[in-house]
Parts: C-alpha cells; sequence; structure tokens
C-alpha cells in the first residue's frame, strides 16, 4: 500500500514536473507569412479611410456646415476638374520644384557644415552655440527679409525651406558625427588608417544613419516651408492654391490642394525611404536580428 | 628587444594609480602571456603598448625606438568588439589589407585562408549583427592575423571560442607564429592555454600592479600540445600558477 502510494507520487511528480514546463511555455508562434500581414494591414487601412470618408459625406451639409467642411464628393469632382485641365500639374510641379531645391541646398549644405563641425572639435565648440541661436529664431521671422533680397520668385521659396532642412540635416549630421565610437576609430587607425581613411571607413558610414534619419524627417519639412512660403507670397505652387481657395471661401478647393500635397508627400517620402535602407541595409539586418 | 615599457607610471583620470614603476619587456619571436585577477590592469597594459593610452611617466619602446602616437606595426586583437558594422565579415577581415595596400591578388588568397583558418567562410557574407559572440572573435582574430604584423596584442582572444574550436585555434596561432616569427603578448585567465601557448608566463597583482612571478616555459616553439597536456610537468605547473592566482587576488 504504501509501495502504491509512493509508485503513484513519483508517477504524479514525474508527470506534474513534465507537464510544467509545457504549461510555462507558450505554445510557438504562428507567424503569419509577411506578405499577408501586410494585406490585411491594407484592407484595415482602405476600410478605416473609406468609413471616414462615408461619415464625412453623411455628416456634412447634416451636422457640420458644408461651407466649412466641404464634402468628399465635390472635393472628388474639384480634382477630377484641377486635373483635367492642369491646375495640379502646373502647380505641384511649381511646389516640387521648390521643394527639390530647397531640400538639396539645405541638406547639403546642413551635412557639410555639420560634418566640419562634428569632426572639428574646436570649430564645433565655437560653431554650435552660433548656430542652436539662429535654430532657435523662428523662420517666419525671417520670411519678410528673404522676401526683400530675393523677391517674389521660387528663390525666396527655395531659400525658405532650406533654412528649414538645414537645421534639422545639421543636428543629426552633427550629432552623428561626434557620436562615432573612439574605439573603433582607434582600431582602425593601428591597423594602418590614414585621417582620410578613418573619414571613409569608420566616420561617414557610422554617422550616416543619423544623417539618413535627418534626411528622412526634413523631407516633410521641406514641403511645409516651400508651400508656407507659397501662401505667404506666391503666384503659383500647391500654397497658392490652397490661400487662393480658403481666401474664396471654397473648401472643396482648400482639400482638393491638401490631397494633392498628401501625395506628393508620400511619393517623396517612399523615394527617401528606399535610398536611405539601401544605404543602411547593415543597418536594416541588425534590426531584424 | 620587441616591445619594452620602462619604468611606466600611469592612471585613469582622477582615480588611483595601476601602473607604477612598471616594467615589462617582449623579445623577437616570443611569446609571453599575462595572468592575472580580473581588473588588475591587463588590457591597460596592451593598450599602453598599442599606442592607445599614454604613460604619464615612463617610455613604451617599440624596435628600439620611442613609440610616440599609435603602434601601427602590432595586430591589436581587442577585449571588446570592434568590427565595424557596416561592413561584412570579409570586408573586416580585408580592412588591414586594404589601409596597408597589400597587392589585389595577394589579397584575395590571403582572406580566403584567413575566413578558412577561423572557420567563417559560410558566414563571409554576414554583418557583424548576424554573428554569434564567438564568431565575432573569430572574426576579430582573422582581422588582426592577417596582415603579418611584426607583434600581435591579444586581449582574451578565445575566451567566447568552444573547446574543440579553442584548440584548433591554439594550434594555429602557433603555427603562424612558429611561421611568421611575430612576438605576441597575450592576456587570458585560463591557465591550461598560457601553458600551452607561451615562452613566459607573467603572473600579474595588486595595486599599483606588480609581477608577481614570471615563470619560464621549456617547451620552445615546435610544440606538441597533446603531448604536453600528457607531461607531468603540465600539470605540476598548473598547480603551481593556480597557487599564484589565488594569491595575486587576495
Ligand atoms: N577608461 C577607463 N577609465 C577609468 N578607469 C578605467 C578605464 N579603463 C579601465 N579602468 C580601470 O582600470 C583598472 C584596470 O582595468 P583593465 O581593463 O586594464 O583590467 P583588466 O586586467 O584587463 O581586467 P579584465 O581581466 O576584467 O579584462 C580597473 O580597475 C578599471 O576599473
Ligand atoms: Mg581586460
Amino acid at each position: 500500500m504504501n509501495m502504491m502510494t509512493k509508485v503513484e507520487s513519483d508517477k504524479e511528480l514525474a508527470q506534474s514536473t513534465r507537464a510544467k514546463p509545457r504549461g510555462l511555455t507558450r505554445p510557438a508562434p504562428v507567424r503569419k507569412s509577411p506578405a499577408r500581414y501586410r494585406l490585411e494591414n491594407l484592407a484595415l487601412q482602405v476600410l478605416l479611410i473609406g468609413g471616414f470618408l462615408l461619415l464625412w459625406e453623411y455628416a456634412s451639409d447634416r451636422w457640420v456646415p458644408k461651407l466649412m467642411v466641404s464634402k468628399p464628393s465635390e472635393i472628388g469632382a474639384m480634382m477630377q476638374r484641377w486635373l483635367m485641365d492642369g491646375t495640379y500639374m502646373t502647380n505641384l510641379w511649381v511646389t516640387i520644384q521648390a521643394t527639390f531645391f530647397g531640400f538639396t541646398f539645405g541638406a547639403g549644405a546642413g551635412m557639410i557644415v555639420g560634418f566640419l563641425t562634428g569632426s572639428w572639435r574646436r570649430l564645433g565648440d565655437i560653431l554650435q552655440p552660433i548656430v542652436t541661436a539662429f535654430y532657435t529664431l523662428p523662420r517666419l521671422a525671417l520670411a519678410p527679409l528673404f522676401l526683400l533680397w530675393f523677391g517674389l520668385g521660387i528663390e525666396f521659396r527655395i531659400v525658405f525651406a532650406a533654412t528649414i532642412v538645414f537645421f534639422l540635416v545639421y543636428y543629426n549630421t552633427y550629432f552623428g558625427v561626434r557620436e562615432v565610437s573612439r574605439e573603433l576609430i582607434s582600431a582602425v587607425r593601428i591597423m594602418g588608417a590614414s585621417r582620410l581613411q578613418v573619414m571613409t571607413r569608420v566616420i561617414i558610414p557610422s554617422a550616416l544613419v543619423w544623417v539618413a534619419a535627418g534626411l528622412k524627417i526634413s523631407v516633410p519639412y521641406a514641403l511645409v516651408g516651400v508651400v508656407v512660403a507659397e501662401m505667404l507670397a506666391s503666384d503659383q505652387g500647391m500654397g497658392f492654391l490652397l490661400s487662393r481657395s480658403a481666401s474664396q471661401f471654397s473648401a472643396s478647393g482648400s482639400f482638393a490642394a491638401i490631397a494633392g500635397l498628401l501625395v506628393v508627400a508620400l511619393i517623396v517620402d517612399w523615394i527617401i525611404t528606399k535610398i536611405t535602407d539601401r544605404a543602411l541595409r547593415w543597418k536594416t539586418v541588425a534590426e531584424q536580428n | 628587444m620587441l616591445l619594452e615599457l620602462r619604468d611606466i607610471y600611469f592612471r585613469y583620470h582622477g582615480e588611483a594609480p595601476i601602473l607604477e614603476g612598471f616594467d615589462l619587456e617582449v623579445q623577437d619571436g616570443e611569446f609571453v602571456a599575462l595572468l592575472g585577477p580580473s581588473g588588475c590592469g591587463k588590457s591597460t597594459l596592451l593598450n599602453l603598448a598599442a599606442g592607445l593610452l599614454d604613460p604619464l611617466s615612463g617610455e613604451v619602446d617599440f624596435e628600439g625606438k620611442e613609440l610616440k602616437g599609435l603602434n601601427r606595426n602590432a595586430g591589436y586583437m581587442t577585449q571588446g568588439d570592434t568590427l565595424l558594422p557596416w561592413m561584412t565579415v570579409t570586408n573586416n577581415i580585408a580592412l588591414p589589407l586594404e589601409l596597408r595596400n597589400f597587392p589585389k591578388a595577394e589579397r584575395q588568397q590571403k582572406i580566403e585562408r584567413a575566413l578558412r583558418l577561423v572557420n567563417l567562410w559560410d558566414a563571409r557574407d554576414k554583418f557583424p549583427s548576424e554573428l554569434s559572440g564567438g564568431m565575432k572573435r573569430r572574426a576579430l582574430l582573422a582581422r588582426s592575423i592577417i596582415y603579418d604584423p611584426p607583434m600581435l596584442l591579444m586581449d582574451e582572444p578565445f575566451g567566447a571560442l568552444d573547446a574543440q574550436m579553442r584548440e584548433t585555434m591554439h594550434q594555429e596561432l602557433l603555427d603562424t607564429v612558429g611561421r611568421t616569427g611575430e612576438g605576441v603578448l597575450f592576456v587570458t585567465h585560463d591557465i591550461a592555454e598560457s601553458i600551452l601557448l607561451a615562452d613566459r608566463i607573467i603572473v600579474l597583482g595588486g595595486k599599483p600592479l606588480k609581477v608577481m612571478e614570471e615563470i619560464h616555459i621549456k617547451w620552445g616553439k615546435d610544440r606538441d600540445l597533446d603531448q604536453i597536456r600528457k607531461d607531468p610537468e603540465y600539470t605540476a605547473l598548473e598547480t603551481r600558477l593556480r597557487d599564484l592566482l589565488r594569491a595575486a587576488h587576495s
């Protein structure tokens, strides 16, 4: 009898100890295929946006005055008209051009200055506070001066956007260069690297992570800068379209202009993501692990 | 004389001195192992020999000349991971050859040999983030020996390897060093490893750091590691070193 209970309890013990880990370990997560996952997300996004548009259509003129919010069907009609009569093409093209040049000049200058001040310590210590002082200055306050200097042409919009982009890229580059591991630099120098080689093999690739992040966030800012400048003083571009529609109390026009901008922003962001992802393949690999 | 540290005084900023009147030398072609408690200053010694740190007083001489700045004639396998994360294993290992302008034809052959030597051929296109700890150590090892520098500074190079890999590496390191005549300054926590590899073992301890004991090993350059393990003297040495380290710890 005693024997029995012992055997039984042993068995129980064995079972419970064996069962325990099984109970503790969670079932291995069944991974959906990434394609499937993305497709589902896309469907949900479409559903969400579609639902919102439907609600908007329904609410307009019932709960909210149409004058203020327009309605998707009318905005759609407006967009179609602009698409056909070339309003979109001409104005988008103007805005994209200014954004491109503003971004390029601002980012180029930001990278160069950030790189110099980051790698030349003395220069950095001298210039950094000055740059910060300018950074805290509201950029809009400079607009009248820029107008005075550059007139109403595209130059004004380019410079205005460039000043915004400059700081974003500058800070990222500056800190990116300063963040570079001293240990890595030493290791490479012992292997025989010259100063130039330290730059190209260690400092630049290492700072690139930061620079890329700075470039990426500054693209939408470049667009915003151009649009604001166009709203302030211009007779072309999406910002102009936006402010003209608003001044004519055309909510449909305003929304149609915004929709156009949205499409541009998405496309530009997609392009810049593709480019930076390629440059940072090693980083993407690291994040997947 | 390959490397000579003379009357070194060193401390980290605001800390008590780690080295005071410290002397150490490595002869041409000599394999010197450093044993000592964790935190006693072994890596600091290697950093001084590499020129990464400057002594506050005293002198580091390399090949008879006072070392100024970095020691570019030493392959340094650091204790920490200094692989470049944005380069593949191959490119990391090839870096010293590239920086030193080795002829292209020679490079390819050396790279392949090194990759096979440390058993990373199949991982050659991976980035460091995709490697295990031991694989990273092996890549670092390959990188520090690939260009046959006159001296190797190695900080616990084999700590993260499995026993089998370690045995292979021991043999390979001895073969390489025997072939090239490089001097080695080798930090390890593994007593057996120091006996198997070194011509001279230095037991360190204390603060400031002192040489507690110096043991010359008589096995010579073309030693047979399996034979040594069976040698009664090997066991005696192991016991002696264990006691010395125990003393160094207190
Ligand atoms: N950069 C540093 N700044 C200040 N103190 C340091 C620095 N590096 C090391 N130390 C100190 O110097 C002492 C010696 O460090 P070191 O790295 O040389 O030890 P070690 O013998 O290599 O140890 P381990 O076997 O653990 O690697 C330690 O007490 C450590 O705290
Ligand atoms: Mg150490």
